[in-house]
Protein backbone atom coordinates (compact mmCIF):
# COMPACT_ATOMS: atom_id res chain seq x y z
CA UNK A 1 0.00 0.00 0.00
CA UNK A 2 1.84 3.05 -1.18
CA UNK A 3 1.31 6.06 -3.42
CA UNK A 4 2.16 4.14 -6.61
CA UNK A 5 -0.52 1.56 -5.78
CA UNK A 6 -3.21 4.23 -5.49
CA UNK A 7 -2.18 6.10 -8.64
CA UNK A 8 -2.07 2.91 -10.72
CA UNK A 9 -5.35 1.73 -9.23
CA UNK A 10 -7.02 5.04 -10.04
CA UNK A 11 -5.83 4.84 -13.66
CA UNK A 12 -6.91 1.20 -14.00
CA UNK A 13 -10.35 1.83 -12.49
CA UNK A 14 -10.79 4.90 -14.70
CA UNK A 15 -9.92 2.76 -17.74
CA UNK A 16 -12.37 0.06 -16.69
CA UNK A 17 -15.21 2.53 -16.08
CA UNK A 18 -14.57 4.27 -19.41
CA UNK A 19 -14.44 0.92 -21.21
CA UNK A 20 -18.02 0.10 -20.19
CA UNK A 21 -19.49 3.61 -20.29
CA UNK A 22 -18.14 5.22 -23.47
CA UNK A 23 -20.50 5.15 -26.45
CA UNK A 24 -17.95 4.70 -29.22
CA UNK A 25 -16.72 1.12 -29.61
CA UNK A 26 -13.16 2.10 -30.55
CA UNK A 27 -12.93 4.47 -27.59
CA UNK A 28 -14.04 1.57 -25.39
CA UNK A 29 -11.22 -0.63 -26.69
CA UNK A 30 -8.68 2.15 -26.14
CA UNK A 31 -9.95 2.55 -22.56
CA UNK A 32 -9.69 -1.23 -22.16
CA UNK A 33 -6.03 -0.99 -23.23
CA UNK A 34 -5.50 1.63 -20.51
CA UNK A 35 -7.00 -0.82 -18.02
CA UNK A 36 -4.76 -3.66 -19.24
CA UNK A 37 -1.69 -1.48 -18.85
CA UNK A 38 -2.82 -0.52 -15.35
CA UNK A 39 -3.09 -4.21 -14.43
CA UNK A 40 0.36 -4.84 -15.92
CA UNK A 41 1.74 -1.98 -13.80
CA UNK A 42 0.18 -3.63 -10.73
CA UNK A 43 2.00 -6.87 -11.53
CA UNK A 44 5.27 -4.96 -11.86
CA UNK A 45 4.56 -3.29 -8.52
CA UNK A 46 4.14 -6.74 -6.97
CA UNK A 47 7.53 -7.81 -8.45
CA UNK A 48 5.76 -10.23 -10.78
CA UNK A 49 7.84 -9.03 -13.75
CA UNK A 50 7.02 -12.02 -15.91
CA UNK A 51 3.27 -11.76 -15.39
CA UNK A 52 3.34 -8.01 -16.08
CA UNK A 53 5.31 -8.43 -19.29
CA UNK A 54 3.08 -11.24 -20.49
CA UNK A 55 0.05 -9.10 -19.67
CA UNK A 56 1.41 -6.43 -22.04
CA UNK A 57 2.51 -8.93 -24.69
CA UNK A 58 -0.74 -10.92 -24.77
CA UNK A 59 -3.50 -8.51 -23.75
CA UNK A 60 -2.20 -5.20 -25.12
CA UNK A 61 -0.09 -6.59 -27.96
CA UNK A 62 -2.44 -9.29 -29.19
CA UNK A 63 -5.98 -9.29 -27.74
CA UNK A 64 -6.66 -5.55 -27.92
CA UNK A 65 -4.98 -5.27 -31.32
CA UNK A 66 -7.12 -8.12 -32.67
CA UNK A 67 -10.30 -6.45 -31.35
CA UNK A 68 -9.27 -3.22 -33.10
CA UNK A 69 -8.47 -5.15 -36.25
CA UNK A 70 -11.84 -6.88 -36.17
CA UNK A 71 -13.61 -3.51 -35.78
CA UNK A 72 -11.65 -2.14 -38.73
CA UNK A 73 -12.83 -4.99 -40.94
CA UNK A 74 -16.50 -4.38 -40.12
CA UNK A 75 -18.83 -2.00 -41.90
CA UNK A 76 -19.23 0.37 -38.95
CA UNK A 77 -15.57 1.34 -38.80
CA UNK A 78 -16.03 4.70 -37.09
CA UNK A 79 -17.49 2.78 -34.15
CA UNK A 80 -20.47 5.12 -33.66
CA UNK A 81 -23.29 3.40 -31.84
CA UNK A 82 -27.08 3.38 -32.06
CA UNK A 83 -29.42 4.91 -29.46
CA UNK A 84 -28.58 4.39 -25.81
CA UNK A 85 -30.39 1.53 -24.14
CA UNK A 86 -30.83 2.15 -20.41
CA UNK A 87 -31.70 -0.50 -17.84
CA UNK A 88 -32.72 -3.06 -20.44
CA UNK A 89 -32.40 -6.83 -20.20
CA UNK A 90 -28.74 -6.71 -21.24
CA UNK A 91 -27.95 -4.23 -18.47
CA UNK A 92 -29.59 -6.35 -15.76
CA UNK A 93 -27.98 -9.61 -16.91
CA UNK A 94 -24.59 -7.90 -17.07
CA UNK A 95 -25.07 -6.48 -13.59
CA UNK A 96 -26.06 -9.90 -12.25
CA UNK A 97 -22.94 -11.54 -13.71
CA UNK A 98 -20.74 -8.74 -12.34
CA UNK A 99 -22.28 -9.11 -8.87
CA UNK A 100 -21.76 -12.88 -8.88
CA UNK A 101 -18.12 -12.43 -9.97
CA UNK A 102 -17.57 -9.82 -7.25
CA UNK A 103 -18.93 -12.17 -4.56
CA UNK A 104 -16.83 -15.05 -5.88
CA UNK A 105 -13.62 -13.01 -5.98
CA UNK A 106 -14.21 -11.50 -2.55
CA UNK A 107 -14.72 -14.95 -1.04
CA UNK A 108 -11.62 -16.28 -2.81
CA UNK A 109 -9.43 -13.43 -1.59
CA UNK A 110 -10.81 -13.58 1.96
CA UNK A 111 -10.11 -17.29 2.24
CA UNK A 112 -6.48 -18.01 3.12
CA UNK A 113 -6.04 -20.66 0.41
CA UNK A 114 -4.58 -18.18 -2.09
CA UNK A 115 -1.90 -16.98 0.29
CA UNK A 116 -0.92 -20.56 1.13
CA UNK A 117 -0.16 -21.41 -2.52
CA UNK A 118 2.44 -18.66 -2.88
CA UNK A 119 5.97 -20.10 -2.92
CA UNK A 120 8.24 -19.17 -0.06
CA UNK A 121 11.56 -17.38 -0.42
CA UNK A 122 12.61 -14.66 -2.81
CA UNK A 123 9.69 -14.70 -5.21
CA UNK A 124 10.92 -11.83 -7.37
CA UNK A 125 14.09 -13.72 -8.24
CA UNK A 126 12.61 -17.01 -9.31
CA UNK A 127 9.12 -16.44 -10.70
CA UNK A 128 10.03 -17.19 -14.35
CA UNK A 129 11.97 -20.34 -13.53
CA UNK A 130 9.22 -21.52 -11.15
CA UNK A 131 6.51 -20.99 -13.77
CA UNK A 132 8.60 -22.76 -16.41
CA UNK A 133 9.30 -25.76 -14.18
CA UNK A 134 5.64 -26.01 -13.17
CA UNK A 135 4.52 -25.91 -16.80
CA UNK A 136 6.76 -28.78 -17.94
CA UNK A 137 6.40 -30.61 -14.62
CA UNK A 138 3.09 -31.06 -12.88
CA UNK A 139 1.04 -29.09 -15.38
CA UNK A 140 2.40 -30.69 -18.53
CA UNK A 141 -0.84 -32.55 -19.36
CA UNK A 142 -3.11 -29.46 -19.19
CA UNK A 143 -0.48 -27.55 -21.19
CA UNK A 144 -0.48 -30.18 -23.94
CA UNK A 145 -4.28 -30.27 -23.90
CA UNK A 146 -4.35 -26.49 -24.46
CA UNK A 147 -1.80 -26.92 -27.26
CA UNK A 148 -4.06 -29.47 -29.00
CA UNK A 149 -7.09 -27.22 -28.51
CA UNK A 150 -5.26 -24.24 -30.04
CA UNK A 151 -4.02 -26.31 -32.97
CA UNK A 152 -7.57 -27.51 -33.61
CA UNK A 153 -8.83 -23.92 -33.47
CA UNK A 154 -6.12 -22.84 -35.90
CA UNK A 155 -6.94 -25.60 -38.39
CA UNK A 156 -10.64 -24.80 -37.98
CA UNK A 157 -10.01 -21.15 -38.82
CA UNK A 158 -8.07 -22.13 -41.95
CA UNK A 159 -10.84 -24.53 -43.02
CA UNK A 160 -13.51 -21.83 -42.58
CA UNK A 161 -11.41 -19.35 -44.56
CA UNK A 162 -10.85 -21.89 -47.35
CA UNK A 163 -14.60 -22.61 -47.50
CA UNK A 164 -15.32 -18.93 -48.14
CA UNK A 165 -12.71 -18.75 -50.88
CA UNK A 166 -14.26 -21.82 -52.56
CA UNK A 167 -17.75 -20.30 -52.38
CA UNK A 168 -16.63 -17.02 -53.89
CA UNK A 169 -15.18 -18.77 -56.94
CA UNK B 1 20.64 1.06 -11.43
CA UNK B 2 22.17 -0.85 -8.51
CA UNK B 3 25.61 -0.75 -10.09
CA UNK B 4 25.28 2.97 -10.74
CA UNK B 5 24.26 3.45 -7.12
CA UNK B 6 27.34 1.62 -5.89
CA UNK B 7 29.56 3.52 -8.33
CA UNK B 8 28.23 6.88 -7.21
CA UNK B 9 28.50 5.83 -3.58
CA UNK B 10 32.14 4.92 -4.04
CA UNK B 11 33.00 8.08 -5.99
CA UNK B 12 31.13 10.65 -3.89
CA UNK B 13 31.50 9.14 -0.44
CA UNK B 14 30.66 12.39 1.38
CA UNK B 15 27.18 12.76 -0.16
CA UNK B 16 24.16 11.64 1.89
CA UNK B 17 22.64 8.30 0.98
CA UNK B 18 19.29 9.67 -0.23
CA UNK B 19 21.03 12.07 -2.66
CA UNK B 20 22.97 9.18 -4.18
CA UNK B 21 19.78 7.11 -4.47
CA UNK B 22 17.89 9.92 -6.20
CA UNK B 23 20.83 10.53 -8.53
CA UNK B 24 21.09 6.83 -9.41
CA UNK B 25 17.38 6.92 -10.19
CA UNK B 26 17.39 10.13 -12.25
CA UNK B 27 20.63 9.75 -14.21
CA UNK B 28 19.51 6.78 -16.37
CA UNK B 29 16.18 8.49 -17.12
CA UNK B 30 17.91 11.74 -18.04
CA UNK B 31 20.40 9.79 -20.12
CA UNK B 32 17.65 8.03 -22.09
CA UNK B 33 15.74 11.27 -22.62
CA UNK B 34 18.84 13.18 -23.74
CA UNK B 35 21.04 10.76 -25.63
CA UNK B 36 18.64 8.75 -27.79
CA UNK B 37 16.66 11.73 -29.16
CA UNK B 38 20.03 13.37 -29.88
CA UNK B 39 21.07 10.25 -31.81
CA UNK B 40 17.70 10.48 -33.60
CA UNK B 41 18.42 14.07 -34.67
CA UNK B 42 21.86 13.09 -35.94
CA UNK B 43 20.43 10.01 -37.66
CA UNK B 44 18.01 12.10 -39.73
CA UNK B 45 20.95 14.09 -41.07
CA UNK B 46 23.16 11.04 -41.66
CA UNK B 47 20.26 9.25 -43.35
CA UNK B 48 19.58 12.14 -45.71
CA UNK B 49 23.26 12.44 -46.54
CA UNK B 50 23.66 8.69 -47.10
CA UNK B 51 20.49 8.43 -49.20
CA UNK B 52 21.75 11.38 -51.23
CA UNK B 53 25.03 9.57 -51.78
CA UNK B 54 23.21 6.37 -52.84
CA UNK B 55 21.01 8.37 -55.22
CA UNK B 56 23.98 10.27 -56.62
CA UNK B 57 23.16 13.69 -55.19
CA UNK B 58 24.59 15.83 -52.41
CA UNK B 59 21.94 15.82 -49.69
CA UNK B 60 21.56 18.73 -47.24
CA UNK B 61 24.71 20.89 -47.23
CA UNK B 62 23.52 24.47 -46.70
CA UNK B 63 23.07 24.85 -42.94
CA UNK B 64 26.39 24.80 -41.15
CA UNK B 65 29.44 22.93 -42.35
CA UNK B 66 28.41 19.68 -44.16
CA UNK B 67 24.83 20.57 -43.24
CA UNK B 68 25.49 19.65 -39.61
CA UNK B 69 22.90 22.12 -38.28
CA UNK B 70 20.18 20.75 -40.55
CA UNK B 71 18.30 18.86 -37.75
CA UNK B 72 18.17 22.10 -35.74
CA UNK B 73 16.82 24.02 -38.72
CA UNK B 74 14.28 21.28 -39.40
CA UNK B 75 13.10 21.34 -35.79
CA UNK B 76 12.75 25.12 -35.81
CA UNK B 77 10.87 25.10 -39.10
CA UNK B 78 8.49 22.40 -38.00
CA UNK B 79 7.74 24.20 -34.72
CA UNK B 80 6.61 27.26 -36.67
CA UNK B 81 4.27 25.30 -38.94
CA UNK B 82 0.53 25.51 -38.53
CA UNK B 83 -1.13 22.63 -36.73
CA UNK B 84 -4.12 21.53 -38.79
CA UNK B 85 -6.78 19.19 -37.39
CA UNK B 86 -9.50 17.93 -39.76
CA UNK B 87 -12.99 19.15 -38.86
CA UNK B 88 -14.49 15.65 -38.70
CA UNK B 89 -11.54 14.13 -36.87
CA UNK B 90 -11.96 12.48 -33.51
CA UNK B 91 -10.22 15.36 -31.74
CA UNK B 92 -9.02 13.70 -28.53
CA UNK B 93 -7.68 10.52 -30.16
CA UNK B 94 -6.18 12.58 -32.97
CA UNK B 95 -4.29 14.64 -30.40
CA UNK B 96 -3.24 11.69 -28.24
CA UNK B 97 -1.75 9.50 -31.00
CA UNK B 98 1.44 11.51 -31.72
CA UNK B 99 2.04 11.90 -27.99
CA UNK B 100 1.82 8.15 -27.37
CA UNK B 101 3.89 7.12 -30.37
CA UNK B 102 7.16 8.22 -28.74
CA UNK B 103 6.58 6.30 -25.48
CA UNK B 104 7.15 2.64 -26.50
CA UNK B 105 10.44 3.43 -28.25
CA UNK B 106 11.77 5.16 -25.14
CA UNK B 107 10.56 2.37 -22.82
CA UNK B 108 12.60 -0.24 -24.69
CA UNK B 109 15.85 1.60 -23.87
CA UNK B 110 15.16 0.94 -20.16
CA UNK B 111 16.35 -2.66 -20.55
CA UNK B 112 19.16 -2.17 -23.10
CA UNK B 113 22.49 -2.34 -21.25
CA UNK B 114 25.17 0.10 -22.42
CA UNK B 115 28.07 -1.05 -20.21
CA UNK B 116 28.69 -3.81 -17.61
CA UNK B 117 25.98 -3.36 -14.98
CA UNK B 118 24.79 -0.10 -16.50
CA UNK B 119 21.17 -0.62 -17.48
CA UNK B 120 18.31 1.61 -16.36
CA UNK B 121 16.24 -1.29 -14.99
CA UNK B 122 17.71 -4.78 -14.69
CA UNK B 123 14.43 -6.59 -15.22
CA UNK B 124 14.48 -10.37 -14.77
CA UNK B 125 12.46 -10.57 -18.01
CA UNK B 126 14.22 -7.79 -19.91
CA UNK B 127 14.12 -9.36 -23.38
CA UNK B 128 10.43 -10.16 -23.13
CA UNK B 129 9.75 -6.64 -21.88
CA UNK B 130 11.57 -5.10 -24.84
CA UNK B 131 9.67 -7.28 -27.31
CA UNK B 132 6.30 -6.66 -25.63
CA UNK B 133 6.65 -2.90 -25.28
CA UNK B 134 8.16 -2.47 -28.73
CA UNK B 135 4.93 -3.54 -30.41
CA UNK B 136 2.77 -1.14 -28.41
CA UNK B 137 3.50 1.67 -30.86
CA UNK B 138 1.02 0.06 -33.25
CA UNK B 139 -1.81 1.22 -30.98
CA UNK B 140 -0.72 4.82 -31.50
CA UNK B 141 -0.51 4.20 -35.25
CA UNK B 142 -4.03 2.80 -35.22
CA UNK B 143 -5.31 5.78 -33.20
CA UNK B 144 -3.74 8.18 -35.69
CA UNK B 145 -5.15 6.45 -38.75
CA UNK B 146 -8.58 5.86 -37.25
CA UNK B 147 -9.07 9.32 -35.72
CA UNK B 148 -8.18 11.12 -38.94
CA UNK B 149 -11.46 9.99 -40.59
CA UNK B 150 -9.67 9.64 -43.88
CA UNK B 151 -9.70 6.57 -46.11
CA UNK B 152 -5.98 6.69 -46.81
CA UNK B 153 -5.19 7.09 -43.12
CA UNK B 154 -7.46 4.19 -42.20
CA UNK B 155 -5.88 1.96 -44.86
CA UNK B 156 -2.48 2.86 -43.45
CA UNK B 157 -3.67 1.94 -39.97
CA UNK B 158 -5.09 -1.40 -41.18
CA UNK B 159 -1.78 -2.19 -42.86
CA UNK B 160 0.22 -1.17 -39.79
CA UNK B 161 -1.79 -3.40 -37.47
CA UNK B 162 -1.72 -6.41 -39.80
CA UNK B 163 1.99 -6.01 -40.40
CA UNK B 164 3.02 -5.64 -36.78
CA UNK B 165 0.83 -8.55 -35.62
CA UNK B 166 2.35 -10.78 -38.32
CA UNK B 167 5.98 -9.86 -37.82
CA UNK B 168 5.80 -9.91 -34.04
CA UNK B 169 5.55 -13.73 -34.11
CA UNK B 170 8.81 -14.57 -35.96
CA UNK B 171 10.68 -11.82 -34.11
CA UNK B 172 9.72 -13.19 -30.71
CA UNK B 173 10.52 -16.73 -31.89
CA UNK B 174 13.96 -15.59 -33.06
CA UNK B 175 14.47 -14.09 -29.61
CA UNK B 176 13.44 -17.39 -28.00
CA UNK B 177 16.51 -19.12 -29.51
CA UNK B 178 18.80 -16.61 -27.78
CA UNK B 179 16.88 -16.93 -24.51
CA UNK B 180 17.29 -20.72 -24.66
CA UNK B 181 21.01 -20.44 -25.41
CA UNK B 182 21.67 -17.98 -22.60
CA UNK B 183 19.26 -19.65 -20.18
CA UNK B 184 18.07 -16.26 -19.00
CA UNK B 185 15.61 -13.52 -19.87
CA UNK B 186 17.75 -10.75 -18.40
CA UNK B 187 19.51 -8.59 -20.99
CA UNK B 188 22.58 -8.18 -18.77
CA UNK B 189 22.97 -11.94 -18.34
CA UNK B 190 22.52 -12.55 -22.06
CA UNK B 191 25.31 -10.10 -22.86
CA UNK B 192 27.57 -11.62 -20.20
CA UNK B 193 27.03 -15.11 -21.68
CA UNK B 194 28.55 -13.83 -24.94
CA UNK B 195 31.79 -12.71 -23.30
CA UNK B 196 35.13 -14.46 -23.62
CA UNK B 197 36.56 -16.12 -26.71
CA UNK B 198 38.96 -14.44 -29.11
CA UNK B 199 39.15 -10.70 -28.37
CA UNK B 200 35.78 -10.87 -26.59
CA UNK B 201 34.25 -11.15 -30.08
CA UNK B 202 34.15 -14.80 -31.16
CA UNK B 203 31.49 -15.75 -28.58
CA UNK B 204 28.86 -13.33 -29.89
CA UNK B 205 25.74 -15.24 -30.78
CA UNK B 206 25.82 -13.96 -34.34
CA UNK B 207 28.87 -16.19 -34.92
CA UNK B 208 26.82 -19.36 -34.36
CA UNK B 209 24.77 -21.06 -37.09
CA UNK B 210 21.49 -20.55 -35.22
CA UNK B 211 22.62 -17.08 -34.14
CA UNK B 212 23.21 -15.95 -37.70
CA UNK B 213 19.76 -17.15 -38.75
CA UNK B 214 18.23 -15.54 -35.67
CA UNK B 215 20.09 -12.30 -36.35
CA UNK B 216 18.76 -12.10 -39.91
CA UNK B 217 15.22 -12.91 -38.72
CA UNK B 218 15.47 -10.33 -35.96
CA UNK B 219 16.78 -7.56 -38.21
CA UNK B 220 14.00 -8.20 -40.74
CA UNK B 221 11.39 -8.37 -37.99
CA UNK B 222 12.73 -5.19 -36.41
CA UNK B 223 12.52 -3.33 -39.72
CA UNK B 224 8.96 -4.53 -40.22
CA UNK B 225 7.81 -3.73 -36.69
CA UNK B 226 9.13 -0.20 -36.83
CA UNK B 227 7.64 0.13 -40.36
CA UNK B 228 10.97 1.02 -41.90
CA UNK B 229 11.78 0.58 -45.56
CA UNK B 230 11.35 -1.92 -47.29
CA UNK B 231 8.39 -2.59 -44.98
CA UNK B 232 7.00 0.96 -44.90
CA UNK B 233 3.66 -0.03 -46.41
CA UNK B 234 1.61 1.73 -43.68
CA UNK B 235 2.90 5.06 -45.01
CA UNK B 236 3.52 4.10 -48.62
CA UNK B 237 3.50 7.53 -50.22
CA UNK B 238 2.96 6.21 -53.74
CA UNK B 239 -0.31 4.49 -52.75
CA UNK B 240 -1.59 6.03 -49.52
CA UNK B 241 -0.27 9.64 -49.68
CA UNK B 242 1.20 9.43 -46.17
CA UNK B 243 -0.73 6.57 -44.63
CA UNK B 244 -1.65 7.07 -40.99
CA UNK B 245 0.06 10.47 -40.73
CA UNK B 246 -1.62 12.00 -43.78
CA UNK B 247 -3.70 14.34 -41.61
CA UNK B 248 -0.89 15.47 -39.34
CA UNK B 249 1.14 18.63 -39.74
CA UNK B 250 3.63 20.65 -37.80
CA UNK B 251 5.23 19.20 -34.72
CA UNK B 252 2.78 16.30 -34.52
CA UNK B 253 4.20 15.05 -37.82
CA UNK B 254 7.70 15.44 -36.39
CA UNK B 255 6.65 13.33 -33.40
CA UNK B 256 5.58 10.55 -35.78
CA UNK B 257 9.00 10.66 -37.43
CA UNK B 258 10.65 10.65 -34.01
CA UNK B 259 8.57 7.71 -32.83
CA UNK B 260 9.42 5.71 -35.93
CA UNK B 261 13.15 6.39 -35.61
CA UNK B 262 13.21 5.77 -31.85
CA UNK B 263 11.43 2.44 -32.34
CA UNK B 264 13.83 1.47 -35.13
CA UNK B 265 16.84 2.41 -33.01
CA UNK B 266 15.36 0.52 -30.05
CA UNK B 267 15.04 -2.62 -32.15
CA UNK B 268 18.63 -2.06 -33.33
CA UNK B 269 19.69 -1.79 -29.68
CA UNK B 270 17.90 -5.03 -28.78
CA UNK B 271 19.49 -6.74 -31.80
CA UNK B 272 22.93 -5.58 -30.65
CA UNK B 273 22.20 -6.88 -27.15
CA UNK B 274 20.91 -10.26 -28.25
CA UNK B 275 23.21 -11.12 -31.13
CA UNK B 276 26.16 -8.72 -31.38
CA UNK B 277 27.39 -9.06 -27.82
CA UNK B 278 25.95 -5.75 -26.55
CA UNK B 279 28.73 -3.72 -24.99
CA UNK B 280 31.35 -6.48 -25.32
CA UNK B 281 34.47 -6.01 -27.37
CA UNK B 282 38.26 -5.82 -27.01
CA UNK B 283 39.02 -3.73 -23.92
CA UNK B 284 35.57 -3.70 -22.36
CA UNK B 285 35.56 -4.41 -18.64
CA UNK B 286 34.20 -3.38 -15.27
CA UNK B 287 36.72 -0.66 -14.38
CA UNK B 288 36.07 3.00 -15.24
CA UNK B 289 38.14 2.82 -18.43
CA UNK B 290 36.70 -0.59 -19.27
CA UNK B 291 33.15 0.73 -18.86
CA UNK B 292 33.88 3.73 -21.09
CA UNK B 293 35.32 1.44 -23.77
CA UNK B 294 32.26 -0.82 -23.38
CA UNK B 295 29.96 2.20 -23.94
CA UNK B 296 31.99 3.10 -27.00
CA UNK B 297 31.54 -0.45 -28.30
CA UNK B 298 27.80 -0.42 -27.69
CA UNK B 299 27.21 2.88 -29.43
CA UNK B 300 29.53 1.91 -32.31
CA UNK B 301 27.48 -1.23 -32.85
CA UNK B 302 24.27 0.76 -32.59
CA UNK B 303 25.61 3.17 -35.21
CA UNK B 304 26.52 0.20 -37.37
CA UNK B 305 22.99 -1.18 -37.15
CA UNK B 306 21.53 2.25 -37.98
CA UNK B 307 23.86 2.45 -40.97
CA UNK B 308 22.65 -0.99 -42.07
CA UNK B 309 19.05 0.24 -41.84
CA UNK B 310 19.84 3.30 -43.95
CA UNK B 311 21.68 1.16 -46.49
CA UNK B 312 18.70 -1.19 -46.77
CA UNK B 313 16.34 1.76 -47.15
CA UNK B 314 18.44 3.26 -49.91
CA UNK B 315 18.77 0.10 -51.95
CA UNK B 316 15.62 -2.02 -51.65
CA UNK B 317 12.20 -1.38 -53.17
CA UNK B 318 9.06 -1.64 -51.06
CA UNK B 319 7.29 -5.01 -50.82
CA UNK B 320 3.75 -5.61 -52.06
CA UNK B 321 1.11 -6.38 -49.44
CA UNK B 322 0.76 -10.06 -50.45
CA UNK B 323 4.55 -10.44 -50.52
CA UNK B 324 4.75 -8.87 -47.08
CA UNK B 325 2.27 -11.29 -45.51
CA UNK B 326 3.58 -14.35 -47.38
CA UNK B 327 7.13 -13.54 -46.32
CA UNK B 328 6.19 -13.38 -42.65
CA UNK B 329 4.04 -16.50 -42.46
CA UNK B 330 5.58 -18.78 -45.09
CA UNK B 331 9.29 -18.09 -44.68
CA UNK B 332 10.17 -16.24 -41.49
CA UNK B 333 7.89 -18.12 -39.07
CA UNK B 334 8.89 -21.66 -40.21
CA UNK B 335 12.54 -20.62 -40.18
CA UNK B 336 12.18 -19.26 -36.64
CA UNK B 337 10.59 -22.53 -35.48
CA UNK B 338 13.32 -24.58 -37.17
CA UNK B 339 15.87 -22.34 -35.49
CA UNK B 340 14.46 -23.29 -32.09
CA UNK B 341 15.06 -26.96 -32.95
CA UNK B 342 18.58 -26.03 -34.06
CA UNK B 343 19.35 -24.50 -30.67
CA UNK B 344 18.20 -27.81 -29.16
CA UNK B 345 20.74 -29.69 -31.28
CA UNK B 346 23.38 -27.13 -30.31
CA UNK B 347 22.69 -27.60 -26.62
CA UNK B 348 22.68 -31.39 -26.48
CA UNK B 349 25.23 -32.47 -29.10
CA UNK B 350 28.83 -32.84 -27.95
CA UNK B 351 31.61 -32.21 -28.83
CA UNK B 352 31.25 -28.70 -30.22
CA UNK B 353 32.39 -29.42 -33.84
CA UNK B 354 29.63 -32.05 -34.18
CA UNK B 355 27.07 -29.49 -33.00
CA UNK B 356 28.45 -26.98 -35.50
CA UNK B 357 28.15 -29.40 -38.42
CA UNK B 358 24.70 -30.74 -37.49
CA UNK B 359 23.08 -27.34 -36.83
CA UNK B 360 24.60 -25.85 -39.99
CA UNK B 361 23.36 -28.71 -42.17
CA UNK B 362 19.91 -28.69 -40.48
CA UNK B 363 19.47 -24.95 -41.01
CA UNK B 364 20.90 -25.01 -44.54
CA UNK B 365 18.46 -27.75 -45.58
CA UNK B 366 15.51 -25.76 -44.28
CA UNK B 367 16.65 -22.49 -45.83
CA UNK B 368 16.89 -24.25 -49.21
CA UNK B 369 13.52 -26.03 -48.76
CA UNK B 370 11.71 -22.86 -47.72
CA UNK B 371 13.15 -20.81 -50.56
CA UNK B 372 12.35 -23.51 -53.14
CA UNK B 373 8.79 -24.02 -51.86
CA UNK B 374 8.10 -20.29 -51.86
CA UNK B 375 9.73 -19.41 -55.15
CA UNK B 376 7.27 -17.17 -56.94
CA UNK B 377 5.79 -18.43 -60.20
CA UNK B 378 7.53 -17.31 -63.33
CA UNK B 379 5.45 -14.45 -64.69
CA UNK B 380 4.66 -13.96 -68.34
CA UNK B 381 6.23 -10.97 -69.97
CA UNK B 382 3.73 -8.14 -69.70
CA UNK B 383 3.16 -5.53 -72.33
CA UNK B 384 1.81 -2.09 -71.63
CA UNK B 385 0.29 -0.09 -74.41
CA UNK B 386 -0.51 3.54 -74.12
CA UNK B 387 -3.00 4.76 -76.69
Amino acid sequence: MNIAFWIISAVAVLGAILAVSLRNLVHCVLALILFFIGIAAHYFLLHADFLGTVQILIYVGAVAILILFAIMLTHNVTGTDGPRELLGLKWWSGAAIAAMLAVLLTRAIQGDKLAATLPAGDRAQSSVAEIGKALVGGWVVPLEAIAILLTAALIGAVVIALEEIRKSR
Amino acid sequence: METLYQLLHATFANLPDWAVRVAAFLIPIGFIFAVYPAIFALTTLVERKALGRIQNRLGPNRVGIFGILQPLADGLKILLKEDIVPRVADKFTHFLAPVLIVVPGLLVYLVVPIAPGLVAVDLKVGVLFALAVGTMSVIALFMAGWASRNKFSLLGAVRAVAQVVSYEVPTVMAGVAVIMAAGSLSTLTIVERQSGGVLNISNWYVFRPWGLVGFVLFVIGGLAESARCPFDLPEAESELIGGYHTEYSGFKFALFQMGEYLAGMAMAGVTVTLFLGGYLGPGSGTGLVGRLIAMLWFFSKLAGMIALNIWIRGTWPRLRVDQLMGFAWKILLPLALVNIVAIGFWHFLTPRPVAWVVTTIWLAIWVVVLTKCNASAHLEKREYRYV
